[in-house]
């Protein structure tokens, strides 16, 4: 499924994203922008989700409990901690995240699959209600809001209440780690967890424990959905209990099948075209989850690989057409 | 300590529904190895269609008959028209498109009905109470629990006393080694697959009047469910009944003894037997 390139290919994406990235504001107005920072944080949310489902092959229908875990306790450090910096915040809470991981990867990576995907839900569930009882900590049903503090650099001081500001803040950490994600993938450990999908057994037999890989695996997508449930707190100024709903887990679902779970740029694709669609569909109409539903379905029967699988294919086409050399690609 | 009987039968009407539910859904999984997270969406759908259908004919015994039908017809398209095309892809495709048909119902549901809760009023007969050993207890719930249990005892007569009971426990065991004796599997699939909607509709026609109609009661009933299924082990049809009991005892009792904690319960149980047993009361170890 996931085709393994040169780095010079991934390198020249990652480049030119980021040249893109930091010339955008620029031109775009303040609302785009805006538009864009949610976009960046969802392409984080989705890409470690993608590290779940595309690398791992394990199907989770709650991600969104780190996600929330993550969105929830940057409100309540910001919130109980007078004088907290933001990135003490951010750091606070991957850390409680990391933590969550590790608790529930040891309990539901004991299966595999189906009940694997079935316990994932029951879990998210019972952090939905714990959220949503739990009322002198996550306020319950009103959410938290919270006052975004400033950045002191020593030589520069960031207000980050300036979208501009905040956006390349979220630029710079997020597309960083996702650069990092995207690393991993090539390290010893990310190849690791691709072969246990393809041939679990062999990699037994070859004296890795898988058990431990997976939970690591688990426990860095943890990690990466609190961060991004982080910056979804600090975005917006406030967090809800949608952030920690099965809801979500459903939108990172919908984002990286849009995308395709055979690439990494898939998921960051699916996070632009689900968020951009959204904010263009829900302008005309009501019913815009109908319809995201309707491509959902359209994408798992018609196009299972994807948007950056038809991309790819497109590519491989056109290539055909031009008469030139067809790069030979390893798949693994 | 009056109330202990109360919530024993409270306890045993919701198992009743939750074993309704949860039934049709093991089989399916037991079956073809398909979670179906639609299973839950069809519960809701059976509430919403009664609930119109008493609004024009106000006759509840032809929505128990009409409803579950309904939902067979649906079952069996999905299984037909949309699962079998991605079964070649694979069992998470399978699960990604029972999500998106699951997705597809809540949003028809909240666009057709509203986003909001629906009641209903039955007729008076069904909305008294009746003496019973000394106690007054409503004949609603008394009725959805006989009629969970008629439906269990010609769910288990079909299965276990006919043909296509053996052909169907047969298909559970090895799908393969039945299509080769010369049984079609895939239309046995689609019949499985369209009774476990009904009998998940018949639930929710039931269920309608005593928990309101709303667009979040197939998610509400679709958790309580896959608890069932997990402890009680995963294609155990014995199984789903023991935890079906356990569940609906333990959140009537929860909700008298520990109201805070009720919702908790039912996780911590879950977990405790994961740990002790992976695989479930009555699952096969893998």
């Amino acid at each position: 499924m996931i085709k393994q390139r040169g780095h010079a290919y991934f390198l020249g994406w990652g480049i030119f994203i980021l040249i893109v990235g930091v010339a955008l504001p620029l031109g775009a107005r303040q609302y785009e922008l805006a538009l864009l920072t949610e976009i960046i944080i969802f392409a984080l949310f989705a890409v470690s989700y993608n590290l779940l489902l595309g690398y791992a092959g394990l199907l989770s229908f709650g991600h969104a409990m780190f996600f929330g875990m993550g969105a929830y306790t940057v409100a309540v450090a910001l919130n109980r901690i007078p004088g907290l910096p933001l990135f003490g915040a951010v750091i606070v809470s991957v850390m409680v995240t990391t933590a969550t991981g590790l608790a529930v990867g040891s309990l539901l990576l004991r299966h595999k699959g189906v009940p694997f995907a079935l316990l994932t839900l029951a879990f998210n569930a019972l952090f939905y209600a714990i959220a949503t009882k739990w009322h002198t900590i996550t306020g319950g049903d009103d959410g938290l809001s919270i006052r975004l503090p400033d950045i002191n650099l020593g030589f520069a001081y960031l207000k980050t209440a300036n979208i501009t500001v905040f956006y390349y803040v979220t630029l710079l950490t997020i597309g960083s780690v996702i650069l990092f994600c995207w690393y991993f993938t090539r390290t010893a450990m990310g190849q690791t967890v691709l072969l246990m999908r393809e041939n679990e057994e062999r990699m037994k037999f070859l004296g890795y424990n898988t058990n431990i890989s997976r939970l690591i695996l688990f426990v860095f997508t943890g990690f990466l959905a609190g961060l991004a449930g982080s910056f979804y707190t600090l975005f917006f100024q406030f967090t809800s209990i949608t952030a920690i709903s099965i809801d979500m887990s459903t939108i990172v679902l919908l984002m990286v099948i849009i995308g395709g779970t055979g690439s990494f740029i898939g998921p960051i694709l699916g996070a632009c075209v689900y968020i951009y669609l959204q904010d263009f569909l829900s302008d005309i109409t009501d019913r815009w989850p109908f319809i995201m539903g309707l491509i959902f379905i359209f994408m798992i029967l018609y196009v299972p690989r994807g948007l950056s699988g038809l991309i790819n294919s497109l590519i491989e086409r056109l290539r055909g057409r031009w008469h030139l050399p067809i790069k030979v690609e390893t798949e693994e | 300590m009056g109330e202990i009987p109360v919530f024993f039968l409270h306890g045993l009407v919701y198992a009743g529904l939750l074993f309704l539910v949860s039934s049709g859904l093991t089989l399916v999984f037991g079956m073809m190895n398909v979670l179906n997270l639609a299973h839950a969406a069809f519960y809701m759908l059976g509430a919403y269609f009664s609930y119109s259908l008493l609004k024009v004919t106000n006759n509840f015994m032809l929505s128990l008959i009409i409803c579950p039908l309904l939902l067979f017809i649906v079952g069996a398209a999905v299984e037909r028209f949309l699962l079998r095309k991605v079964h070649v892809y694979g069992h998470v495709q399978e699960l990604l498109i029972t999500f998106g048909v699951a997705y597809i119902i809540t949003e028809s549901v909240k666009w057709i009905w509203g986003n909001y809760p629906l009641g209903l009023n039955l007729s008076d007969f069904w909305s008294g109470t009746v003496n019973l050993f000394g106690l007054t207890y409503p004949v609603y719930r008394l009725f959805m629990f006989f009629f969970a249990i008629l439906i269990s005892l010609i769910m288990a007569t079909v299965l276990y006393k006919t043909k296509i009971g053996i052909i169907v426990r047969a298909s559970v065991d090895d799908s393969e080694m039945v299509n080769a004796l010369g049984v079609n599997v895939p239309l046995v699939f689609t019949g499985v697959f369209g009774f476990g909607a009904a009998l998940s509709g018949f639930a929710g026609v039931i269920a309608g009047p005593l928990l309101t109609t709303y667009p979040g009661m197939a998610a509400d009933i679709l958790i309580d469910a896959f608890v069932v299924i997990v402890i009680g082990g995963m294609g155990s049809l014995g199984g789903a009944l023991l935890a079906s009991l356990m569940i609906g005892e333990l959140q009537s009792f929860g909700a008298l003894l520990f109201p805070k904690l009720s919702l908790a319960l039912m996780y911590m149980l879950m977990a405790a037997v994961l740990i002790i047993r992976p695989s479930g009361l009555f699952g096969e170890e893998q």
